[in-house]
């Protein structure tokens, strides 16, 4: 079933396999990040003006002209754009007017605590999402499904600064075990790590659990069960990698948005990741800021998909990517 | 299969620990370190360029300023200028201490502080702070004493250039403005020891500094967006003092014996401002009328803000210079407020209140139900703050009835309220009175202290007839402290490590 349901995917496209098709798929990429930073630049420039922001309380409209002036943004718009494309092909994706800085750098300094986290919280919620999976579909119908799926619910139905915090009043106020805010190391990661995980681990249970459910009436799994093979032989061997599939693209998904930012995640731990920069800038009307973390959070979704579909290949060896399955 | 399962369990490990090697913070916290949790990170650490608070908080311990203000008196008084007087109508004159020197070990001149105003006057250089320096013409060294030469006489520079810091003119020549954000050389008593983007700045006490000793060998300003992250950080012992507290979470600190509330009156005034421009019904001064009397002040202090404030007369807080004590309170008189409106047709009319989520909802819906009490439709046009600045200040003036905001100048001066708020043609001013833009402009112009509150009172005169906005309160400012530190808070929010001390 799963292999059908992805060669109907690639019919769309009937390309060729290899480099064709990665080109092709390149060239979609760059043309959805041109699509989608055009989108961006105009739209920014609609909904507010960066130097009302900038300048004191007191300022008079001179004042602000003199600040619009400085940042370029006296220019007709067209201009500002093409300056603007003209950067992004050298890589410059301009300063920043806040914090008179490369965009790319803040991006960078940003980066690694994003990725930090979203690696933390992706392998916890896998774990976490995976395991109850299998068991509520191995058991369904019965106390171990009834009593693990309304832990998982709760945890997604649960908005993340509302269980930001009660981890941190009970771990940091009320034990003291972990810190409350911030970055120290690795104990730092666990509680921000949970907080997004309890979000993504459900999606993932869900998932699994339905593909294990229709792996569970093929007739392999039969043949295994009536040669003998245990319950724990039979996920490992045979339903881990027939029904990873569905579960990798959750996975990948959940990745790519895990490193844009966990917005609400970061600014409850006070975790100085891309997500608080993004929702600095914006505020501010930081337009080059927000352009670049546009463009790099949009390169990584295209390629964490690009990358998600090219791994079916790896898994499953029936699906050949692009060709007729 | 088992081996290769554990083999990508192991790989996954590694990437989670490679990824983990971002370098932890905080590493050093010793008997004489303090913990600060700020909502935000300073925007630069250049004090010629961004002016915000928590940027404040940060580089005014790492610069000396030209001048100070009394904690207690709020009084202006010597700093860097140790004398200083005003030689002409347009020329002030200021001594400077001897024998400062600057962190990498160069002394503090006059051509310093000359150089720390005239970049912030350069249009190249880009300062925010432009507006609050405008006045001045230029400054130079002459003689080894600062002179400052302004457009007009300037009753408000002294205000202003308490927020002046200097910095090394040499230094920042040779390295260039961006390196010096980045490592800035100050004279203060602190200097930068490490900074993690959008995180922390580590500051330790400055050995040259010229001033008292230290009590505080190390500082951390952390920045915690969440009001609620930074009362558990007081509460879990992270942080040893947390700004910008609301009324609720002060409820929280005090209920933990190890934690201590600060506040004190500020100079933020709390108010509300009409469109008398088009504005609709409120062009109309006696639903304005009806409006001020239409509020629950009291009820607004007591319920909302829990104490942490003060009831005011007038749309500058007593802290302001030109405050005038002798005034009325604002009424609040429902019964009268709906036979105005009777009077002015207006009864049942509909306006449009717009507001932005940086304004405490809370307040805004109670205006709004002080208002419709006494049968006004409110409408609340809730809009992010970039999108309400541009609407609220766009010439056209069409953007509402009514808005509620909180000012403060810095400056602790009518001069600073008032003006940006009500002269004609400033961006938030929807009021237009020939009478009154001639009173606040000479009230800018005049030095004479008597004169100028003579100027105020004639201005408050008129703004009480018009009535084209109305204080609310003077409003605290709340910080949370462990008991462990001893700080005062004083009216313009300043946070310099050089006046705490911990036990």
């Amino acid at each position: 079933m799963a292999a059908i349901a992805i060669s109907a995917r690639r019919r769309v496209r009937a390309l060729p396999a290899g480099p064709r098709y990665l080109a092709g798929r390149l060239g979609q990429a760059v043309l959805a990040l041109f699509g989608v930073t055009t989108i961006v630049f105009f739209a920014l420039r609609l909904s507010g003006d960066p130097a009302r922001l900038l300048v004191p309380e007191g300022a008079s409209a001179a004042d602000i002209e003199r600040v619009r002036e400085q940042l370029g943004l006296t220019d007709p718009l067209w201009r500002q754009y093409l300056s603007f494309l003209g950067g992004a092909v050298h890589g410059d994706l301009g300063f920043s007017y806040v914090q008179n800085r490369p965009a790319t750098e803040l991006i960078a300094e940003r980066l690694p605590y994003t990725a930090n986290l979203a690696v933390a919280a992706l392998l916890l919620s896998i774990v976490f999402g995976v395991t109850v999976g299998v068991v509520t579909a191995l058991k369904r119908g019965r106390w171990q499904e009834r009593a693990l799926m309304p832990v998982v619910l709760v945890g997604q139905a649960m908005p993340a600064f509302w269980t930001g915090l009660l981890l941190i009043l009970v771990f940091s106020v009320g034990l003291r075990w972990l810190p409350s805010t911030g970055y120290d190391g690795p104990l730092s990661l666990l509680l921000p790590s949970v907080t997004l995980a309890s979000l993504s681990a459900a999606a993932i249970a869900r998932v699994t659990r339905g593909s294990v459910l229709e792996q569970l009436s093929r007739d392999y799994v039969r043949t295994a069960r009536a040669k003998g093979a245990g319950t724990g032989r039979i996920v490992l061997r045979h339903l881990a990698r027939n029904s990873a599939i569905p579960v990798l693209t959750v996975a990948g998904l959940e990745l790519a948005n895990l490193l844009g930012g966990a917005v609400v995640t970061e600014v409850i731990f006070a975790w100085p990741g891309l997500g608080q920069l993004t929702i600095q800038s914006v505020s501010a009307r930081d337009f080059p800021v927000v352009q670049a973390i546009v463009v790099f959070a949009s390169a990584v979704y295209i390629g964490i998909n690009l990358l998600t579909d090219l791994l079916y290949g790896v898994i499953d060896r029936r699906v050949t990517v692009g060709g007729a399955a | 299969m088992i081996q290769r399962s554990l083999a990508l369990v192991a790989a996954a490990l590694c990437l989670g620990a490679t990824a983990c090697g971002i370098q932890p913070a905080t590493a050093q916290r010793g008997p004489g370190t303090i913990v600060i949790d700020t909502a935000n990170y300073p925007s630069t650490l250049d004090p010629g360029k961004q002016y915000d608070t928590d940027t404040y908080s940060v580089y005014r311990n790492i610069f000396d300023q030209l001048l100070r203000r009394d904690p207690k008196t709020n009084k202006v008084v010597p700093w860097l200028a140790t004398d200083w007087k005003q030689t002409e109508p347009t020329t002030w004159r200021f001594t400077m201490r001897r024998g400062v020197t600057f962190s990498d070990g160069s002394p503090l001149t006059a051509g310093d502080a000359a150089y720390s105003i005239n970049r912030i006057l350069d249009k190249d250089y880009g300062s925010q702070q432009y507006a609050n320096f405008s006045v001045i013409t230029k400054a130079t060294a002459e003689g080894g004493d600062l002179v400052v030469r302004t457009k007009v006489p300037s009753p408000t520079l002294l205000s202003y250039l308490t927020t002046l810091s200097v910095v090394p003119e040499a230094y920042v020549r040779r390295v260039g403005d961006k390196q010096f954000a980045v490592k800035p050389v100050g004279s203060g008593a602190y200097t930068l020891q490490e900074a993690t983007s959008g995180s922390e700045v580590v500051l330790r006490a400055n050995p040259r500094w010229w001033g008292p000793r230290t009590q505080i060998r190390t500082a951390v300003f952390r920045s915690v967006p969440n009001v609620a992250s930074r009362v558990a950080d007081l509460q879990s012992r992270r942080a040893d003092l947390a700004t910008g507290l609301t009324p609720d979470a002060a409820d929280q600190i005090r209920r933990d014996k190890n934690l201590a509330i600060r506040s004190t009156p500020t100079e933020r005034v709390a108010y509300l401002a009409f469109n008398t421009i088009k504005g609709g019904p409120s062009n109309d001064p006696r639903v304005r009328r009806a409006i001020s009397e239409a509020i629950d002040y009291r009820a607004l202090i007591a319920n909302l803000q829990r104490g942490y404030a003060k009831p005011i007369n007038s749309l500058v807080t007593p802290l302001a210079f030109g405050y005038d004590t002798s005034r009325p309170g604002y009424r609040h008189d429902p019964a009268h407020a709906k036979q105005l409106l009777r009077e002015a047709d207006a009864a049942g009319a509909k306006l449009v209140m717009a507001t932005s989520p940086s304004f405490d909802p809370q307040i805004v819906q109670a205006i709004q139900a002080d208002l419709s009490a006494v049968g006004l439709r409110v409408e609340i046009r809730n809009s992010d703050q970039a999108t309400y600045l541009k609407k609220v200040q766009d010439p056209s003036r069409d953007w509402g009835s009514i808005r509620f905001g909180r000012w403060s100048c810095s400056c602790l001066d009518a001069d600073g309220v008032l003006y940006p708020l009500f002269h004609t043609g400033e961006i938030w001013s929807s009021y237009s009175s020939r009478d009154f833009d001639r009173i606040v402009q000479q009230g800018r112009e005049t030095t004479d202290p008597e004169r100028r509150k003579a100027l105020y009172r004639q201005a408050f005169d008129v703004l009480a007839r018009d009535l084209p906005g109305v204080g609310l309160f003077q409003t605290y400012a709340i910080y949370g402290a462990n008991t462990r530190l001893r700080w005062t808070p004083d009216a313009v929010e300043s946070l310099f490590l050089d006046q705490m001390k911990v036990s």
